[in-house]
């Protein structure tokens, strides 16, 4: 049975955790931590702890059948919700948001487990119907609100980051199930178009047109391509709006200050400023463990969970910052990979819905610190400081593995 | 269709696995931006956002008198500084407690220091007392923000010496200043006048640079690498100049309640022994923090204290041009010692110039004891009927009239000497004739000197026609024991015959002695010298008096300036011999016009400048 078993995405995974033990011990245990309060200098132990505790149920996991993982999808996915509501009236306000549920001394973020629990019953319902067209709008439009659901919960949470993630599943997860390319990407599009508009309201309009073309060449819809035009251009409008005359001053700031640190000199511009100073003062080989400046004096930002990957590209360079992102494309290749030689759409579900859900956090996290994107505090997972989030992004990684692991049980299912 | 959902499958992985490739590159390609290609840009802001720098001022250098007395040294004072993105503005109360300072004004000082920088500390507070310096100390666990430094200022050290005009005083850099020279930052100080302007480069010093590190919260975390890139300040250069301390003090005496100027010179070298210029102002209170109500008074104040009369205020020499006159007539031809002019009490020429040396025959001798303008008139008439103008101005000129004496003061005018040229420009071509040239035979019209000026020609008299380069400092002590000795050459007036001194200087002795300055005579010391006014047609005229001792062997020689005052008779001539027989002698001989001369009560303020000729003489 182990014959079967990825090796190659455990290695993986270990080559991450380890990356970000050595990254969290540098950044509350160096020099810096004469700076940080104790329960911050014990991040690395607790750190340590999540990791033993999740490699055990990692391992459980294997042994667990499969079909489980379908079976109680939607039941999972109820209690998720509910531990979101729970969450919502006597959780923790840890940081702005007010995601966290304690149980004595222990805390986890309950939107982490409503990811899993959203991933599976996506998967599940979406795995169930046959290929979905446009004729079946109705099914993409029940996949959706199962995801938009745990969003809404999310954002009521002030959790803006996680909300984001949870958005991003749904393309993905409805791309997979056979949405046409060209509605998928009219779906993303406003993602995109947002992002350039933010730049400038012409590259908005310019990769809107381009957008639409790609549309119009993939669908052949004259009214699908009209739509999308007339979508980005209230896109782009509302964008320009808000940060004109919706939006304060410094909520603006917060937002453009990746683009220009000086619009929010003493927030999110400090931070861009400071992340930028120290993944670009790494150099190729960067400062020496322990020896970043940046990391020690105290000049990131939460360097030991939304801003570590500043910690590895200011001491280990950019060898060590391009290892970590080479490490995590391939892992999400790898996963994808795991997919086409799968049968079973519920377990390839789960796997595109996995691997969506890695690829905004990295893709997000590392563009923020190293000012491609704006701050939006999301963690790097199995980096980044944080039981809850290391504990869940392995458990899913886990039922990744115990699905490839299990992918001929499948046929006994079907 | 199991086969078609396949094939579809293995799209959708590809797309899916190409956008993932896609944004790793990207994300690759904008670390490899950041890491490789600005790095040289993001080194050095994470170095200097790690260390502070922090220079640290050279103690300024010191500066004796020629007998290695200390004048000027440095004083610590205490100061209290603010970081305003540190500081919490309700604290001001506390700090306002505890320094009894009003609170407006420290709140109206922390406004002005947040404008400079948000993040940088300014002064608050200057020259605070060790005793509310230490209170705030103590109370800097609950003033965050708040920090002190210990600077310095200067401190005259010598008895009561104010030396205004001779040290000078210091001022904060002009941002030209600052910004053109590394030495400078916003808020230090630099000679702005007097001796401190004139070697601010060797006072000054290097400073130094240490290096601390600091987080983010710009706490100071130590030295940097064991402080082995700090740089000591390397401190200024020491002045040892040629001031007698001593003699210095009794100048100031004496001009109490006078306005003038006087310089002490060694005749022989051009050393300046004394040099003062009256009023003056009160150096202590431009050293630290400025009084802006002393400021104010100094400034605006008739007698105009800051301006100093040495170097800088241009009067006709009067009589105390004669000797010189003299000199030139022998050279020019015009006349011999022996030859007479006969004086009937009046010169005329076009009108009537009166003359109150008694009537009679004149020697040249005795027409400079007696100082008898019908004497010089006659022989300024005949240079300018034998239109010798220009050869006089060249003869004057050898003398250093016309032109800077070059002392190591900063400000220094030339004076007027005039020529056929100035005259030409001044009146037109050739619209001027003997009449407008007469008067310069007795040092009065389109002629006027400086103080220093006149201090040099009683030199060249003094030492047979040597003119001398005066000069304050005479050695630069560096710091590593290096010392450059300031020598400046006495340069001879090529045609001064020495064989003409001796009428001259007869004539100055007798001054002395049955002259103007009979008044100043002392027994003990012969010496030679000549007085003058300088009239003033909108108040009392100004007296000079120019002399040395002892008349056979200079030693010393003196150019006084009195303003306002009448005959020099009564206070130049006595201030200027008494000074002598100080230098000489270290004692003062005639302690009667000492009294007389500390015991002055205020001038009458002056109105207006002089400008007429005059026919005064005495």
């Amino acid at each position: 049975m182990w014959k079967e078993f990825n090796w190659f995405i455990l290695l993986l995974w270990i080559i991450l955790f380890s990356v970000g033990l050595v990254a969290i011990y540098s950044a509350t245990q160096g020099p810096v931590a004469e700076f940080l309060p104790d329960y911050i200098q014990q991040n690395f132990f607790k750190q340590l702890i999540f990791v033993i505790i999740s490699l055990g149920v990692l391992i459980a996991i294997q042994f667990i059948p499969p079909k489980y993982f379908q079976d109680s999808s939607y039941l999972f996915y109820a209690f998720g919700l509910l531990l979101m509501v729970i969450t919502l009236m006597f959780g923790r306000e840890i940081n702005g948001a007010k995601s966290w549920l304690a149980f004595g001394p222990i805390r986890f973020q309950t939107s982490e487990i409503a990811k899993i629990a959203t991933i599976l019953a996506v998967a599940n319902y979406l795995g169930t119907r046959k290929e979905l067209t446009s004729g079946k709008i109705s099914q993409a439009l029940i996949a959706t609100l199962i995801i938009i659901i745990p969003t809404i919960l999310t954002m009521l949470q002030n959790d803006t980051g996680t909300a984001l993630v949870f958005i991003a599943l749904i393309p993905i997860m409805l791309f997979w199930s056979g949405l046409p390319y060209g509605i998928s990407l009219f779906m993303v599009s406003p993602a995109i178009i947002g992002y350039f508009t933010l730049i400038g309201w012409i590259w908005g309009a310019i990769v809107a047109l381009i957008i639409a073309l790609i549309i119009h060449i993939l669908d052949r819809r004259l009214w699908v391509s009209i739509g999308a035009l007339t979508m980005s251009g209230i896109l782009i409008v509302g964008i320009r709006l808000a940060l004109t005359s919706i939006l304060k001053p410094h909520q603006v700031g917060r937002i453009l200050a990746f683009l220009d640190p000086s619009f929010d000199p003493r927030g999110a511009g400090w931070n861009v400023i400071q992340a930028t100073t120290a993944i670009g003062s790494g150099g190729l080989s960067g400062k020496g463990f322990m020896e970043g400046t940046q990391t020690q004096l105290r000049f990131l930002p939460e360097q030991w969970t939304d801003f570590i990957f500043c910690v590895i590209g200011e001491e280990f360079g950019f060898i060590g910052a391009s290892i970590v992102i080479v490490t995590f494309v391939l892992l999400l290749l790898t996963l994808l990979n795991s997919t086409s030689n799968h049968k079973y759409p519920f377990a390839q579900l789960v796997i595109v819905g996995v691997t969506g859900v890695l690829f905004v956090h990295f893709t997000v996290n590392v563009g923020m610190a190293s000012a491609l994107l704006p701050v939006i505090g999301i963690p790097l997972p199995f980096i980044s400081y944080g039981g809850s989030a290391f504990l869940t992004n392995t458990i899913m990684l886990a039922i990744c593995l115990n699905l490839d692991l299990h992918k001929r049980a499948f046929s006994i299912y079907n | 269709m199991n086969n078609q959902y396949g094939n579809s499958v293995k799209i959708s992985v590809r797309v899916l696995q190409l956008l993932i490739l896609v944004t790793g590159f990207l994300l690759l390609g904008r670390i490899f931006y950041l890491q490789i290609l600005s790095f040289d840009l993001y080194n050095p802001l994470s170095q200097r956002n790690a260390l502070q720098q922090k220079v640290v001022n050279p103690a300024r250098g010191l500066i004796y008198d020629r007998y290695q007395n200390l004048l000027v040294d440095n004083v610590p004072i205490y100061t209290i500084t603010v970081t305003p993105n540190q500081f919490d503005t309700t604290k001001l109360t506390l700090l306002s407690g505890l320094s009894s300072t009003p609170i407006e004004e420290l709140r109206e000082s922390y406004t002005k220091a947040r404008a400079y920088s948000w993040h940088r500390p300014s002064r608050i507070m200057t020259e605070v007392n060790f005793e509310v310096f230490t209170k705030i100390e103590e109370n800097l666990w609950q003033l965050p923000g708040i920090g002190h430094s210990i600077e310095s200022k200067r401190n005259y050290a010598y008895k009561n010496i104010r030396g205004s005009h001779l040290y000078g005083y210091l001022n904060e850099v002009s941002e030209k200043q600052y910004r053109e020279t590394v030495n400078y930052r916003l808020g230090d100080k630099a000679g702005k006048t007097g001796l401190e302007y004139v070697y601010e480069d060797y006072l000054r010093g290097t400073p130094g640079v240490s290096y601390i590190q600091v987080n983010a919260l710009g706490q100071p975390l130590g030295s940097y690498n064991n402080g082995s890139l700090d740089i000591a300040p390397i401190r200024g250069a020491d002045l040892i100049t040629s001031i007698d301390a001593d003699l210095q003090n009794l100048a100031e005496e004496l001009f109490k309640n006078k306005a003038g100027a006087v310089v002490v010179m060694n005749p022989n070298n051009g050393e300046v022994l004394s040099l003062l210029s009256a009023p003056d102002f009160d150096l202590d209170f431009l050293a630290g923090k400025i009084e802006p109500e002393y400021w104010q008074a100094v400034n605006f104040d008739t007698l105009r204290p800051l301006f100093n009369r040495v170097v800088s205020s241009i009067q006709p020499p009067g009589s105390t041009f004669k000797p010189l006159m003299g000199l030139m007539a022998l050279e020019l031809g015009l006349i011999t010692p022996e030859e007479t002019i006969y004086n009937p009490g009046y010169f005329l020429r076009g009108r009537r110039y009166n003359d109150l040396a008694p009537p009679g025959d004149y020697n040249i001798t005795r027409a400079i004891t007696k100082s008898s303008n019908t004497y010089f008139f006659s022989l300024m008439n005949e240079i300018a009927n034998k239109e010798l103008l220009n050869e006089w101005n060249r003869l004057a000129t050898g003398f250093g009239l016309g032109e800077r004496s070059g002392i190591d003061l900063p400000n220094e005018k030339p004076g007027i000497l005039a020529d056929s040229a100035y005259y030409d420009r001044a009146f037109g071509k050739r619209k001027w004739g003997i009449g407008d040239l007469i008067s310069l035979g007795v040092g009065q019209g389109t002629l006027s000197v400086t103080p220093i000026q006149m201090a040099v020609i009683a030199s060249a008299l003094a030492n047979n026609g040597r003119k001398v380069h005066p000069h304050i400092v005479r050695e630069i002590r560096y710091p590593e024991g290096l010392t450059t000795i300031r020598n400046y050459e006495t340069t001879t007036i090529e045609w001064a015959k020495k064989i003409d001194f001796t009428p001259i200087i007869d004539g100055m002795k007798g001054v002395m002695i049955e002259g103007s300055a009979i008044r100043s005579y002392v027994r003990q010391i012969e010496m030679a010298g000549k007085t003058g006014t300088a009239q003033n047609p909108h108040g009392e005229d100004h007296g000079w008096f120019i002399g040395f001792a002892p008349a056979d062997n200079p030693q010393v020689a003196v150019a006084v300036l009195v303003e306002n005052r009448g005959f020099a008779s009564r206070f130049a001539a006595p201030i200027g011999t008494l000074l002598m027989q100080y230098y000489l002698d270290r004692k003062i001989y005639r302690t009667d016009l000492y009294k007389d001369m500390i015991n002055t009560l205020p001038p009458s303020p002056p109105e207006a400048e002089l400008t007429e000729t005059a026919n005064q003489n005495e």
